[in-house]
């Protein structure tokens, strides 16, 4: 595969300044595809957090990474598709396994022998391909709002085709190719509002949405087949080679994924579930010092591992 | 829930009328945080008590009319002057011999009274979008506030009949205007409620009270000698700018303009007001830790 400049039309938002910057940073490149890591902090052991699906890149984890990395050392990357990373115009490199073997890249990349991962929505489903199939590389796993297909979606969002033209621009209608195509911040926007249910959410959908526009949405259509290429079953298989400690953590008025797949998670890795009470799909980033606390306690359950 | 309880409270009664204070922290010195207008009640200091606790000693109170303070409906509690004094009756209660004062909009006057009428007692004074005037003819309402309202635009709101029909669309309205930042949903939502929990019929009669024409406050400044902080928002619509200025420039003290903040800039700008404040009390004269 060959990687694929931004196409024209999408602009790197002028940054905001942040609350602490990376100690090092650096692109990792694999089948001509590049994506962009950063470290932060030198604690014990390393915390990886790992991108979600393409639409947002790795500040979405920034009410965690001050915080993380004043415990622990802390590593992130843009994922395939977004921030600085490569944007593939190819359904087949937005699959979990690529996803994962970047993951595992930038572990070696960093010198980086062993890591808690974390992630968010669709990074469970690398996040748990990596710690099946390299269990020496993974101390525990924490699953912020996992998108994992072990228990039915909310009933709207099986209503319309991803791939058809449709009629209706209305609700959920909305996550469909065409319209993306048609008005892609009338989607983002929708679909931002959705994942931010909580009263007060106007600055992080206003984030959100920043960091959508700054991938096309032809990307987001190949990122979004790639993950329609992930099965189930295979899924299940991974869930049952996990021997780490994991935890779940998702809001019961999560109205992307239903929080009984998070419950089913928990249950297929033998984990412990945290419920968020009243909060949406995005709780990093509307809830930040209860995560950032579950976080802690958990990395520092696993005791002490080297890198 | 709050990041930070009181380590103490209590009440002082003025001629019946009881105010509700808190004490937190133990550091040097006391910043005495006042209230302002009845609308809201010292919760609006929520984004600084925790952070100056741990650096100072801290006294808040509720005015008259809201909070855990009584709500008296005539005019008197409400004068400058009896607001000036009920704050000193506070410093007394809570045992606080000088105090850097703290105020928010219209607890500039407070302030300043005590400034001049109490210099002793002042260490320093830290003013927020001070809402004094300091120049004839600012403050007064067209339409007036006594007469029915014939519109609801706007500040045609600012109305006491307005208030007794529709005090929560007041209320919002008015929170609106001060806070003009993205994302101030929360603030707002916040301080309704605080507007909530008092009542038209309170607001009235507050407004009944006197309130120090410039000519008063210009001499106040005159008096007054203790270093100055004015912190003004440069898209305050409550309060403009140039008040800000001029009482920078009437009392000798130092003016931060924060670009693009409103008129509450200690709620969408706590971290630069914290530490802004905090810089100030640990630069006064005796005013370090110590």
């Amino acid at each position: 595969m060959t990687a694929v400049r931004a196409p024209s039309g999408t602009r790197p938002a002028a940054e905001q300044t942040r609350a602490r910057y990376p100690d090092a940073e650096g692109y990792v490149e694999r089948d001509g595809v590049r994506v962009f890591w950063e470290r932060y902090g030198d604690g014990e052991p390393t915390v990886f957090l790992l991108p979600t699906w393409s639409i947002v890149h790795s500040r979405f984890w920034k009410c965690q990474i001050p915080y993380l990395a004043r415990h622990f050392r802390v590593l992130t990357f843009d994922g395939r598709g977004n921030g600085r990373a490569d944007r593939p115009t190819t359904a087949e490199a937005y699959t979990e396994r690529e996803f994962a073997a970047d993951a595992l890249a930038v572990l070696d990349a960093t010198g980086t022998r062993r890591a808690a991962l974390v992630s968010l929505s669709c990074g469970a489903l690398w996040s748990t391909l990596l710690a099946a199939d390299h269990p020496d590389r993974v101390d525990g796993l924490v699953y912020l709002g996992p998108a994992v297909g072990l228990a039915p979606p909310h009933p709207e969002r099986a209503v319309h085709s991803f791939l058809e033209p449709l009629d209706t621009d209305e609700g959920w209608a909305r996550y469909n190719q065409h319209y993306w195509l048609r008005d892609y911040r009338g989607f983002l926007e929708f679909f931002f509002a959705r994942c931010l249910t909580e009263p007060h959410s106007t600055k992080a959908q206003e984030d959100c949405v920043a960091w959508a526009l700054e991938m096309a949405p032809e990307t987001l259509i190949a990122s979004e087949l790639g993950l329609l290429l992930c099965e189930l079953e295979s899924f299940q298989r991974q869930c049952r080679r996990i021997r780490c400690p994991t935890l779940v953590i998702h809001g019961d008025e999560d109205a992307i994924r239903p929080h009984a797949q998070g419950a089913a998670l928990a249950a297929a890795t033998r984990g412990r579930l945290v419920t968020l009470a009243g909060a949406g799909h995005l709780p990093q980033a509307r809830d930040p010092v209860k995560v950032n606390l579950l976080i802690r306690e958990f990395v520092e359950s696993l005791g002490g591992t080297g890198r | 829930m709050r990041a930070r309880e009181p380590d103490s409270e209590g009440f002082v009664d003025r001629d019946g009328v009881k105010l509700h204070f808190e004490v937190l922290g133990d550091g040097e010195p006391t910043l005495l945080l006042l209230p302002t207008w009845t609308i809201i009640h010292a919760r609006f200091w929520k984004a600084q008590v925790p952070y100056l606790a741990r650096h100072f000693r801290v006294v808040t109170y509720d005015g008259p009319g809201n909070g855990g303070s009584d709500r008296p409906l005539d005019a008197g509690p409400y004068g400058f002057e009896e607001q000036a004094r009920a704050a000193a009756a506070v410093l007394d209660a809570t045992g606080t011999d000088r105090a850097v004062v703290v105020s928010l909009s219209m607890g500039a006057q407070w302030a300043l009274w005590l400034m001049a009428n109490q210099p002793e007692q002042v260490l320093g004074s830290v003013f927020i979008g001070p809402a004094v005037a300091l120049e004839p003819g600012v403050g007064d309402l067209d339409p007036p506030f006594d007469e029915p309202y014939t519109s609801t635009d706007g500040w045609a709101r600012y109305n006491r009949y307005y208030w007794l029909d529709h005090y929560q669309d007041f209320l919002e309205f008015f929170f609106g205007q001060c806070f003009t930042e993205a994302h101030s949903t929360k603030q707002i939502e916040d301080s309704v409620g605080w507007g909530l929990e008092t009542s038209p019929e309170v607001l009235i009669a507050e407004h009944a009270g006197p309130e120090p024409d410039d000519a008063t406050a210009r001499g106040w400044c005159a008096a007054s000698r203790c270093p100055v902080l004015v912190i003004h928002g440069g898209d305050d619509h409550i309060a403009a700018p140039r008040h800000g200025r001029a009482l920078a420039e009437a009392t000798g003290g130092r003016l931060v303009v924060l670009e693009g903040a409103g008129h509450i800039p200690n709620a969408r700008d706590p971290v630069r007001v914290n530490r802004l404040i905090r810089e100030f009390a640990e630069s006064l004269p005796g005013g370090g830790p110590g």
